[in-house]
């Protein structure tokens, strides 16, 4: 057995903290009780073993708490958010809790629900896509989390204007978010997570469920300031004829661990996962992404791409699986990255799990600087080589960009266009 | 199996607590199970110099100290039983010199193993493992007078002592895993090779193995050293018959290749269903060196096996390129691994499995570059083909990369015997199973062209029978 992190590591987490943080919360029975099971399971025996290779490059202790995570006091903070840009749903979370809704009219009388999650009737959904047997930190998340969010799009209500979440961390965050989307809706939303500084911590959780027939556009944009250390998951349970397309974009914080993915759970299910992440300096980033085919037809497609500059450090792990029962199913899984300076380096370890014969699958994954004769070619076009490099870089990253729906794109092609230009 | 020892223990005093007692008991086989006895005795039957003992009492305490591995198929994995296993075995008393002095029965042996006469006048030399010996040993003339030494392990040990100890377990230490350690503690037979400088073994050096005694593990251990500028290819080939009890396989293959040197080394592995194969390959190539591992799983019930080239001096080159089958019950867990040390070297692995019935096959690989190595290339290319519902296959690449001068690809296909491909070979009046016959051959054929005739031959003949009754 590899090192475990040493016992004294693993947070303590008092369970009358617990019970009550609840009772001040206003939970329900329910949801105590989730936090309960999920804190029986918060043994330090339970923390990852880096011998297995989803934890290889990134010590799971540097996520942990440094004291008890339900001591997360409500911050001072009075952001204010209004709808000035073209949006469904404006929610903001921050200091521990739901600090702004704000519902266009249109997407109110359609009867969608932005509510704090701590007092929503979520039964039947909560914990359902990210269970606390997940893993240790989605273990401390359903146990201690703070601050949370449900989002209900009714079946058959389709949005015009993306749903906008911010998520803004303090010195601990331990955020929750739940979106149900009902039978044939559709909409898109973007879950952004921001602020924060040096020495925060983050352990976030979102569950996200896929009615029938449903479409829903997701984005995951992690922009936190330097000093960040976060551990995010993000799963959705996809259901028969849905849709649900993953955008996922990490730019900032010093540690970021991203844990995302989909079960594909109904016959037909379709699901896309494009992500872009820039690193530089020494930012250290390590993403996991899943695909799980459970039933027949379904099909998949990933594609992550990696541009790394100073000393910065990515790790990939994809992985594809498909059950017995999955027949008729395509997958595909594509990760490039892309070196930019001689002291960044990349992993990458893109898996394939697959059980039954009646499948298409395919995977690449490249590491490679840029190409000499691409500079060449934009130099002769009289672009200083800077120039040259942001473009080839840019031009790397919006291939994937080009396949996200509209407003996400715009958005992160700005975040990309920024950060181009501060390197 | 013997207690775990302390750290305190390794490494001292094995004389005094382990010293032969009695080496007639001994004499053609050890009793089973794994001890420091079973070491001492194989030691000594062996008349080894005082540092092989030494070897293999430490090997034997890493082995017992070392975990199992906790990845891979660890359901199969826990069912070897270590003290239901034979460590050493000798079928016959001395080296034999020429085919006519080879007893009869293991003459027949061979025939079914299809080494013809004919064959035996073409060949280099043929060093064919009988149980754990070798009985049969020629080294034709010429490579003689070429300076190539081509020696089963244990003459190798005896008569170029030398060589070998400047060279053994340098490239896989006792200690890199369990399986190693293993071989380490009761290694017996494999070949030994020495190809000397600028010369260039024309044919190809082949050795055919066989297991034969039930519940008796092979423990081979081979060394191939390539000087400077010198070029060989080493065969070996492997059939069992079929056994009731399983049986343990656990090989160690050291490659060295020095400046400008090339070694192919290609090997069948067609153990029968009931046998445990843990094989550690690893070469190492220095500068100018090309090394090329061409590997073909057709048997066993677990294999596990990863050949690698260290890529140690500048520009050398490793390539992998290697077929699994698994048919019903077997799980072939294969793959590959390159570590670029040094910069401007290259590889390329390329992988194709074949998973039928309720079989399994893994790839399993690392591609490593470390820091300065730069203007390194590499590329994997991994396809598997499934027939048959029950039928998995999994790939576990890993790519990690400390230099950004370099290019690194990965690709993986998974696919079924397409529809369109049967429809069209039946539109052409070709029958089911002979149409699905064809489409796995056109699958392999970048492997099978890399045999040579006889190999290539076998290997159809074998994939014919693996695929009998897969239509439906």
């Amino acid at each position: 057995m590899a090192s475990r992190p040493a016992v004294e590591a693993a947070p303590t987490l008092a369970l009358e903290h617990i019970d009550a943080l609840s009772r001040a919360a206003g939970e329900d029975a329910g949801i105590l009780a989730i936090r309960r099971e999920a804190r029986a399971r918060l043994t330090p025996f339970a923390l990852p073993d880096r011998a297995n290779h989803l934890w290889r490059y990134t010590n799971p202790a540097r996520f942990l708490p440094d004291g008890d995570p339900t001591a997360q006091g409500p911050a001072d903070v009075s952001p204010t958010w209004r709808l000035d840009e073209s949006l469904s749903v404006a929610a903001l979370l921050a200091g521990g809790a739901l600090r702004v809704v704000e519902i266009g009219d249109a997407a109110r009388n359609a009867g969608v629900v932005v509510e704090d999650l701590h007092r929503a009737a979520a039964d039947g959904f909560f914990g359902t896509v990210v269970p606390a047997a997940h893993g240790f930190l989605e273990a401390i998340n359903a146990a201690a989390w703070r601050g949370g969010v449900l989002v209900r799009v009714p079946a058959g209500v389709s949005l015009e204007h993306p749903i906008r979440l911010r998520l803004v961390a303090g010195d601990l965050m331990v955020p929750r978010v739940l979106v149900v989307a009902g039978e044939d809706s559709s909409f898109e939303i973007i879950e952004g997570h921001v602020g924060g500084g040096a020495a925060s911590k983050v352990i976030g959780v979102t569950e996200i469920v896929v009615g029938a027939h449903a479409d829903v556009r997701y984005g995951l944009v992690q922009r936190w300031e330097a000093g960040v250390t976060g551990h995010l998951t993000a799963r959705a349970r996809v259901a028969a004829g849905a849709h649900f397309q993953m955008s996922l974009a990490s730019f900032g914080g010093t540690a970021f661990k991203a844990d995302v993915g989909a079960f594909l759970a109904g016959e037909g299910a379709r699901v896309e996962t494009f992500g872009v992440a820039m690193g530089g300096e020494a930012q250290h980033f390590d993403h996991h992404t899943e695909h799980i085919h459970e039933a027949r037809k379904t099909s998949s497609n990933l594609d992550f791409k990696v541009a790394l500059t100073g000393a910065a450090r990515s790790a990939y792990t994809g992985m594809i699986r498909i059950a017995p029962g999955a027949g008729g199913s395509e997958a595909y899984q594509e990760n490039r990255n892309l070196l930019l300076s001689g002291q960044a380096r990349a992993e990458s370890i893109p898996e394939l799990e697959i059980l039954t014969d009646d499948v298409r699958c395919s995977h690449g994954a490249t590491v490679s600087p840029i190409d000499p004769e691409q500079l060449f070619y934009l130099e002769s076009r009289g672009l200083a080589p800077m120039q040259a490099a942001r473009v080839i870089v840019y031009g790397f990253l919006d291939q994937t960009l080009g396949r996200l729906p509209q407003t996400t794109r715009e958005r992160i092609q700005a975040l990309v266009a920024a950060r181009l230009h501060t390197e | 199996m013997a207690s775990t020892p302390t750290v305190a223990d390794i490494g001292s005093d094995y004389n005094r607590r382990y010293g032969f007692h009695d080496p007639e008991e001994y004499f053609m086989r050890t009793p089973k199970g794994l001890s420091h006895e079973v070491v001492e005795a194989i030691s000594l039957l062996k008349k080894e110099p005082e540092w092989m003992r030494e070897f293999r009492h430490k090997a034997l305490d890493v082995f017992l100290a070392k975990p199992m591995p906790t990845w891979g198929d660890t359901a199969m994995l826990s069912e070897i039983d270590f003290d239901e296993i034979t460590y050493y075995v000798r079928a016959t008393e001395k080296q034999e010199t020429s085919w006519d002095e080879v007893p009869e029965n293991v003459k027949r042996t061979f025939d079914r193993l299809g080494i013809p006469e004919a064959e035996r006048k073409f060949l280099a030399g043929v060093s064919a493992q009988y149980e754990s010996e070798v009985v049969y040993h020629s080294v034709k003339e010429e490579l003689t007078k070429q300076g190539v030494i081509f020696l089963d392990m244990d003459s190798g040990l005896r008569e170029h002592e030398d060589i070998v100890r400047r060279h053994f377990a340098t490239v896989i230490p006792a200690a890199d895993n369990k399986f190693s350690a293993l071989n380490s503690a009761v290694w017996s037979g494999g070949s030994f090779i020495y190809v000397p400088k600028n010369t260039e073994v024309a044919i190809p050096l082949q050795a055919y193995f066989r297991i034969n005694a039930e519940r008796m593990g092979q423990f081979e251990r081979t060394l191939i050293i390539a000087d400077e500028g010198a070029k060989v290819h080493y065969i070996e080939g492997c059939t069992a018959p079929v056994y009731s009890t399983n049986s343990l396989h656990s090989a160690v293959v050291e490659l060295i290749a020095m400046k400008g040197a090339r070694i192919r080394y290609t090997t069948i592995q067609n153990w029968s269903n009931n046998i445990y194969n843990m094989v550690t390959k690893r070469a190492v190539a220095h500068e100018d060196a090309v090394v090329e591992w061409v590997d073909g799983n057709i048997g066993s019930k677990l294999t596990m096996k990863y050949p690698a080239v260290i890529l140690k001096g500048e520009r050398a080159h490793g390539e992998v390129l290697s077929i699994a089958f698994a048919g019903p019950g077997q799980h072939q867990d294969a793959g590959a691994k390159m570590t670029h040390l040094a910069p401007n070297t290259t590889s390329k692995i390329t992988s194709k499995s074949i998973s039928k019935g309720t079989g399994r096959s893994s790839y399993r690989g690392l591609v490593k570059v470390r820091k300065g190595a730069h203007g390194c290339k590499t590329s994997v290319q991994c396809d598997a083909l499934l027939i048959g519902g029950a039928a998995r296959t999994d790939t576990y690449p890993t790519m990690e990369i400390a230099e950004d001068q370099v290019r690194v690809e990965h690709e993986a296909r998974v696919s079924k015997i397409g529809d369109e491909q049967l429809f069209y070979l039946r539109s052409r009046g070709i029958r089911d199973d002979q149409a699905r016959l064809m489409i796995v051959n056109g699958f392999i054929e970048p492997f099978v062209k890399e045999l040579p005739m006889e190999y290539a031959v076998e290997l159809n003949r074998l994939i014919e029978l693996e695929m009998e009754g897969s239509v439906g």
